[in-house]
């Protein structure tokens, strides 16, 4: 494995089965007295991780973005494939993979509730090899840093789902890993909170070169976030670029052309290069959207062509603008695509 | 030494709560005591024979049985139910994540929560041997001898049970009853189990505790004090003990891996 790569999966595979008993087929509709059911949450999926990167995992519910972090974290043995953390295989060095990562898993009940966030802090440090004063000295730093410092000796039931969230993250990273798993960090939270968890782990990254890889629903977080992304789909990864990059490929070279009059579209499309005009809506005058290929020099030849046949058509055009994608169309146009077929048939 | 380290975390973490909810704490070792004493006092009161069974030292011994049954309850509960519960809340999946491994913390676990209820069943018994009359025969090493062998002897059954709710979380319901009989046996046992037929002698011998509770008894209770360590249900316990510990330890770790498998680590 390469030395600036923190984590690396390779071709790594996972289904469960699950065993149903006289339970009724959705698509006969008849009873079996025992079917075995194979899910294929992770279907040979490959990416790597840098030092000081923000990786973002994105995918519907159920595509495999829990069970691709479990695995990552031990929790889950793959069938198949390899996944190293920091050049160690997770497989063969399971409990010193364990010293090299922090991980928040979906879900607040990762902190004992009777428990003040400070022994919180204390306890899991102890359970994981930090003690005497460099834990207290780090417990103290971090609820300052992630600001808690006000409610560390308050028990964790009477905190916020916000505050639960921000000391799960405090107890990833008691151990001050280099490697910082992050699920759903920001679901069900406010707006305040997830822009902190936010700022805090691009300040674990950019600035203190650790790698992060988060998943999430929220696109805006994800968009603002990550420096690359990967989409994640019925187990198998479609997408997997950098964020400009992938927001760039995805951009359908659709432009906005406002007129001082809607010309006749079908002699425009006949124009080489136009993939496609259609009127577009809009209260400040009449416009319309030409889509053009993605070849770069095609697509520009095709833009002087159409400008020329507006000057033609007599049109006076008032401005050009290049419709912006933005990641959810991305992730909506990328996972409503059907599950591809795998070669062994399944 | 990582075992001490998490050791010392799940004390201050028991503490820690025993402290912070300290009535219920207290409120918990006065009902313990008095739900016994109300089972004894009813009995003694019935007359007859059951009275003469329970009076003075049968007391003693019927509440120490009580509450080695109890104890074992407690420690196989801990890796069953209480396995259930943590996979429920999550808590497992972080303890899962120490660096210090599943069987590590489980051991340092259930340590803290039987040096716990050692302390606390010492508190009761005394109070219910104090109320019947009863005697206790204060022989530090040959009881530390036993208590220590009957919590190695439980933490194997409980790693085997354990191991097994890891993978079919529903069998924890199956393991309420096993506890129940485990209740049962420490509260019976006694020398007389060379009477019983062969097989109920042999289920006897194999379950963990019948054989502690009898040591136990015999030490505490009996005052035979170092005597206890040269009669066959000694033997017995020792040899329970490697095959529970080596059977438990083995199961779990298979059943670890197979959770892992299966992906149910965290689940319930």
């Amino acid at each position: 494995m390469s030395n600036s790569n923190a984590i690396e999966l390779h071709d790594v595979d996972k289904t469960f089965y699950t065993r149903h008993i006289f339970q009724k087929h959705e698509d006969t509709g008849r009873r079996r007295l025992y079917e075995k059911r194979a899910v294929h949450a992770v279907d040979r999926v490959n990416f790597t991780i840098e030092r000081g990167e923000v990786f973002g995992l994105l995918g519907p519910n159920g595509a495999g973005k829990t069970t691709t972090v479990k695995m990552i974290s031990g929790l889950v043995r793959p069938d198949a494939g390899k996944v190293f953390v920091d050049g160690l295989e997770v497989e063969r060095k399971r409990l010193k993979v364990l010293r090299k990562i922090g991980v928040v898993l979906e879900g607040t009940r990762t902190c004992i509730w009777p428990l003040t966030p400070l022994e919180n802090l204390s306890y899991f440090g102890n359970l994981r090899d930090v003690k005497g004063p460099i834990l207290k000295q780090r417990a103290r730093e971090l609820l300052d840093f992630i600001g808690l410092k006000d409610k560390m000796n308050v028990q964790v039931r009477r905190l916020s789902r916000g505050q639960k969230q921000k000391l799960a993250v405090c107890i990833a990273l008691i151990t001050d890993p280099p490697v910082i798993l992050l699920d759903e960090p920001t679901t069900g939270l406010d707006v305040q909170s997830s822009r902190a968890i936010r700022d805090k782990v691009i300040e674990l990254t950019h600035e203190r070169g650790k790698c992060a890889l988060v998943t999430t629903h929220d696109m805006a977080v994800a968009q603002s976030l990550c420096d690359r992304i990967g989409i994640i789909n019925h187990g198998a990864l479609v997408a997997c670029k950098p964020t400009d990059e992938l927001l760039d490929v995805f951009s359908e070279q659709t432009f906005e052309f406002r007129v001082d009059r809607l010309p006749a579209l079908d002699g425009l499309a006949a124009v080489p290069g136009v993939v496609g005009a259609e009127p577009c809506p809009e209260d400040d005058g009449p416009a319309f959207l030409l889509h053009l290929v993605q070849d770069e020099a095609t697509r520009s030849a095709a833009m002087y062509d159409a400008m020329d046949w507006l000057r033609g058509a007599g049109c006076l055009l008032r401005s050009i603008t290049r419709r912006q994608q933005t990641l959810e169309n991305v992730f909506l146009r990328l996972t409503s695509e059907p599950r591809p077929a795998r070669p062994d048939g399944e | 030494m990582g075992f001490f380290l998490v050791m010392k975390a799940e004390l201050v973490r028991t503490f820690t709560i025993m402290r912070r909810y300290w009535f219920a704490t207290l409120t918990g070792l006065i009902m313990g005591w008095g739900m016994l004493m109300v089972l004894i006092i009813g009995f003694m009161s019935g007359g007859g024979e059951m009275a003469e069974r329970l009076a003075g030292e049968k007391a003693t011994s019927g509440a120490l049985g009580l509450v080695i049954g109890m104890f074992a309850f407690g420690i196989v509960g801990l890796f069953t139910q209480g396995l259930q519960g943590m996979a429920r809340t999550g808590e497992l999946e972080q303890v899962y994540m120490s660096p210090h491994g599943l069987v590590t913390n489980f051991l340092a676990r259930s340590f803290v929560s039987a040096l716990s209820a050692i302390f606390t069943s010492s508190i009761m018994l005394m109070l219910v041997a104090a109320s019947v009359k009863g005697r206790l025969h204060a022989d530090p090493l040959p009881t530390a001898a036993i208590l220590f062998l009957t919590y190695v002897n439980l933490i194997g059954f409980g790693f085997m049970t354990g191991g097994l709710v890891l993978v079919f979380k529903q069998t924890g319901q199956v393991a309420v009853l096993i506890r129940l009989v485990l209740v049962g046996l420490a509260v019976v046992a006694s020398e007389a189990v060379q009477d019983w037929p062969l097989v109920a002698r042999g289920v006897a011998h194999a379950l963990p505790i019948t054989d502690a509770a009898i040591c136990l008894k015999m030490v505490v209770v009996q005052g035979r004090g170092m005597g206890v360590f040269a009669t066959s249900y000694f033997f017995f316990l020792l040899v329970s003990c490697g095959i529970w510990t080596s059977l438990g330890l083995t199961c779990f770790k298979i059943m670890e891996n197979w959770s892992r498998d299966k992906g149910t680590l965290g689940a319930y």
